[in-house]
């Protein structure tokens, strides 16, 4: 009895931290769904997509690139450089996953988003958040976001949704993470280059790199900056940012 | 679309984010990292969202097509800002953000 009321009480919990981010993905799934079914992919297909896939950022570059008549070659260089930055959640989660079971961990990382990676890091972060949990996060937003681009691929171009105001929804909680983070001067250093990296990219290099190169030279410049402090201070600054 | 240039760029892009998203803990998994690597990971969550963020916010494509469409979403973004710094709540945010730019969409 009390196992199923704690189950239940998981359950939520999950639903509730999840729920955001599964609405965010509603509109925006729709709009990529109904792109997909612009380049020739039938309903079946950009629902398999969208589920295994499961990247929105993905998911546009594929159909954007094709309808401008990329080849395939292209597309899928140019897809998977734009999922390379995943790299970076992953790593950031390891340390709370090495005593939980490998396959439930493979099940959790396979399915970690820009968006999910924010409310479940933070909450692992506080201490009160596990890998079922954080799994029952990634999942929800997952079936939200499959299902939404197989409604939207149904619709199809019988509905055109404004791509660039569905798109706004996750610039908004992508913005709202970033403030909720907690800075310190080394975080505002990193935060702050990695904009300027994000510029320099998408200006002068290759711009379907520019999330991932913009990321990690605020975190080389972030490092940087803490270790002049450190030496600057001797060693006791180290860790307080914390 | 034919099928075989479906399947292809399915399996790539799948098996690609596939492996971004689960080799690190695969290879770093129970190893105790450095320090320096560890403060790294510290500065992930700050890098990445800002770099999100940025990404969106800045177009080369909506500088060339105007002054308006590049400020569009900067506006828009501002009351975001106090939002998430207020209520610190994504739905709060998601609400403010879509109904600011959509309504700045529609006076232009």
């Amino acid at each position: 009895m009390q196992r199923t009321a704690s189950h239940n009480a998981d359950v939520a919990v999950v639903i509730k931290v999840a729920l955001p981010v599964a609405l965010g993905y509603v509109p925006l799934g729709l709009a990529a769904g109904i792109m997909s079914a612009k380049v020739g992919m039938d309903a079946f297909q950009t629902f398999l997509l969208g589920f295994l896939m499961y990247s929105g950022s993905g998911q546009f570059m594929i159909a954007n690139l094709s309808m401008a008549g990329a080849g395939v070659f292209s597309v899928c260089v140019s897809t998977s450089m734009v999922s390379a930055r995943q790299m970076l959640y992953a790593s950031a989660f390891t340390r709370f996953f090495d005593t939980v079971p490998k396959p439930l961990s493979l099940w959790f990382f396979a399915t970690v988003t820009d968006e999910s990676f924010g409310v479940n890091l933070m909450r692992f972060q506080s201490g009160r958040w596990g890998p079922w949990r954080a799994t029952g996060v990634n999942v929800t937003c997952q079936l939200s976001w499959a299902l939404s681009t197989l409604v939207g691929a149904l619709i199809g171009e019988a509905f055109d949704l404004p791509t660039t105001v569905a798109s706004f929804a996750m610039t908004s909680i992508f913005v709202c993470l970033l403030m909720m983070q907690r800075f310190s001067v080394d975080k505002v250093v990193a935060a702050a280059s990695a904009v300027l990296g994000v510029i320099l990219c998408k200006t002068f290099g290759p711009s379907d790199m520019a999330i991932l190169v913009g990321a990690v030279f605020g975190i080389v410049v972030g490092m940087l900056y803490r270790s002049r402090v450190e030496v600057d201070r001797g060693v006791e600054g180290r860790g307080e940012g914390r | 679309m034919s099928w075989t240039t479906y399947w292809i760029i399915l399996g790539v892009c799948v098996c690609s984010i596939l492996i971004f998203r689960t080799l690190p803990y695969v290879l770093l998994s129970g190893h105790t990292l450095p320090a320096g690597i560890q403060d790294g990971l510290e500065l992930v969550p700050v890098a990445a969202f800002a770099a999100l963020v940025a990404n969106d916010l800045f177009s080369p494509a909506r500088i060339a097509s105007g002054l308006w469409p590049t400020l569009l979403p900067l506006l828009a973004s501002v009351p975001v800002v106090v939002v998430a710094l207020k209520t610190r709540s994504l739905v709060a945010c998601v609400v403010v953000g879509v109904v600011v730019f959509a309504a700045l969409s529609a006076i232009a």
